[in-house]
């Protein structure tokens, strides 16, 4: 019953109404509109004091996604701001870069429901492009930025067209193919990115005369673009495309019966999360200072897939907290010495176990769970 | 005023060495519920899914509102005006009733990426207009109050009428029905069928492929019998029952 009311509330209409006057309109001869004319909504007077407010659902879930943007802006204004640690900061903008590109790829694999397991190889392709332009023919990194964005969305375009014709394990097989191929060509091509031994020298970000290299600045910066990220995922979850991409993930077949273009949805968000991918390279690149291809290894892309699983799929603010736990929990792990990876991969196994809709999800259930209770 | 709003001329289809339907010809006339009915196997569905441009007929044509239109991608079919339903019900499980019906409108609507991001006022208007339509749908098939409910949480009969409403939701000028009596209880065949009707007064057409005689012979104008891949026979629901054919195909020989 609660339930209920609640969604009566959420819709704008009176929870006290009573089902006997909607059933009195449904036998009402005005009823027989052509749907979709323009004005189709039923008409009738006992309709008419309980229609509903225009912005029902879709508005009050941005306001409190709203919310949540301005909760965690202020987290990182503070955090920025009491923080002065250097080690400590670049951990928490580690995390920064990391939740970006679980942003990215949950949009993918936990919206749209298709997985990538290569993806490290567009987070590759940012921080390179950038890395060369900059090393080699003495771009401006502000330059290279709309560059190695473009150059990583034709890339993901062209290898979305044919990959994403594959489903579950085959689309696992072909995008695993594709991040080694990327990798070998990181590795191989010296010439350019220094093969093995790295692309060394890359340049510092400036902003005018805004000097961004210190610890706090790079900070801000980081979490700046991770904040804007969100805003830009939550208003496409809330939208007609994010819909879309959900119903994809739910069932494809009935999604194509609702007139959804699959391969032409699926296309995009592939180039959408590998454009998140390419941000976090290029803001990788120019922390760092210096890049080689074991970042960019499979290891790294698989990296990518827990953290989006951990903190739960089709959540945003599963992406922070899976970045945050998947870079923080090898750090606290040092006590256990030689036993690390042992425990690392023991908590990543009871989480799967005991909450596999992730960290986020789990948490609320339980909390919810104890106000009930 | 076109004689018909579907009609199908001479529709051969095959899988393998397998025969599914034989020189179909049919027409649906607009406004008017027409329903396909016919034993296990012989041809319903394939036929459903020639319509609905799952599968491309070997021979023949399928020819909506007098353009021809096999060959489309079923996205493409959706956007001209055909909708459909599943036999097995396939609703989007993860999200709410009325973003089931809003997943509905996605053909009606334009927004896409750009929009979602910029949310200019242009999509913001859309987006409250594709929710105060999708409403005015759940009130006509009496889900309105559980609009804020999981989809997957509804008892199966509600499940089917979200499904219908889904449909509804594209525009549609015909409506396909696959088997959608199956698996409900008596008294919700009859709701059924009075949603049916209130739906052919909204002046959308319907073609149903249904095994329920009850539900079919109450509600169709117009039936197509088929039995393994041929026509048997056609007619209105009283020539149908006292056809010797069809008598014969149901009941088997005696």
């Amino acid at each position: 019953m609660r339930r209920r009311d609640r969604g009566r509330l959420a819709l704008g209409m009176d929870p006290l109404a009573s089902s006997g006057r909607k059933k009195a309109c449904l036998a009402s001869p005005e009823q027989a509109r052509p749907i979709g004319a323009p004005g189709s909504l039923c008409s009738c007077s006992c309709c008419r004091d309980q229609r509903p407010e225009t912005n029902i659902q879709p508005s009050s879930a941005g306001k409190s996604a709203d919310m949540k943007n301005l909760c965690l802006g202020a987290a990182v204004v503070a955090a920025g701001l009491l923080i002065s640690n250097p080690y400590h900061l670049q951990v928490l903008t580690f995390i920064g870069i990391y939740t970006l590109l679980t942003l990215g790829l949950n949009m993918l694999m936990g919206y749209a429901g298709q997985i990538s397991l290569g993806h490290a190889a567009f987070y590759g392709l940012g921080a390179y492009s950038t890395g060369i332009l900059t090393v080699h023919f003495g771009w401006s990194p502000w330059l290279t930025l709309p560059a190695s964005i473009l150059l990583t969305a034709a890339v993901a375009y062209l290898v979305a067209l044919p990959i994403l014709k594959l489903h579950g394990y085959y689309l696992g097989m072909g995008t695993l193919g594709f991040g080694m191929i990327v990798f070998i060509f990181f590795r191989e091509w010296s010439r350019f990115t220094g093969g093995d031994s790295g692309l060394v020298g890359i340049p510092a970000l400036a902003l005018g005369p805004v000097d961004l290299s210190s610890r706090t600045a790079y900070f801000f910066l980081v979490w700046g673009t991770v904040l804007a990220g969100f805003e830009v995922c939550g208003r496409i979850v809330n939208s007609r495309v994010g819909r879309a991409l959900r119903a994809i993930h739910d069932s494809e077949q009935a999604a194509a019966a609702m007139g959804i273009d699959t391969s032409r949805m699926k296309v995009h968000v592939f180039v959408l999360s590998a454009v998140f991918a390419a941000v976090a390279g290029f803001l990788y690149a120019h922390m760092i200072n210096f890049i080689s291809p074991n970042s960019f290894d499979f290891m790294t892309s698989v990296r990518m897939v827990t953290m989006v699983v951990i903190g739960g799929m089709a959540s945003i603010w599963g992406s922070v907290l899976g970045a945050s736990v998947i870079t923080l929990l090898p750090q606290w792990l040092h006590v256990f010495m030689d036993y690390e990876m042992l425990v690392y991969g023991l908590i990543l196994m009871l989480i799967m176990i005991f909450i596999p809709q992730g960290l986020v999800r789990g948490i609320t259930e339980l909390y919810e769970r104890s106000r009930t209770r | 005023m076109p004689q018909s709003i579907v009609e199908l001329q001479s529709i051969s289809k095959s899988f393998g060495g397998i025969q599914a339907l034989y020189d179909i010809s049919f027409k649906v006339r607009p406004g008017a519920i027409h329903a396909i009915i016919g034993p296990n196997g012989a041809g319903k569905t394939t036929l459903f899914n020639i319509i609905t441009g799952l599968y491309r007929p070997d021979e023949g044509l399928v020819l909506f509102e007098q353009n021809p239109i096999h060959g489309l991608a079923i996205h493409q079919i959706v956007r001209l005006g055909i909708a459909r339903t599943f036999q097995n019900v396939e609703l989007f499980a993860s999200m709410s009733v009325l973003e089931n019906v809003l997943v509905g409108h996605h053909a009606r609507l334009r927004s896409g990426f750009w929009g979602a991001i910029g949310r200019w006022p242009r999509v913001r208007h859309e987006e409250s207009r594709a929710v105060e339509h999708a409403v005015e749908l759940l009130r006509f098939t009496g889900l309105e109050e559980l609009a804020d409910q999981k989809s997957s949480d509804l008892p199966f009969g509600w499940q089917r009428f979200l499904e219908i409403a889904r449909a509804l939701a594209s525009d549609p000028k015909l409506l396909l029905l696959d088997e959608p009596a199956s698996g409900l209880n008596a008294v919700e065949t009859s709701q059924l069928g009075e949603l049916l009707m209130k739906i052919r007064e909204r002046g959308v057409t319907l073609l149903l492929v249904e095994h329920d005689m009850s539900l079919t012979m109450g509600i169709s104008d117009h039936i197509l019998v088929l039995h393994q891949g041929r026509r048997l026979a056609e007619g209105t629901p009283r020539e149908i029952q006292s056809n010797d054919a069809v008598i014969c195909a149901y009941l088997g020989k005696d």
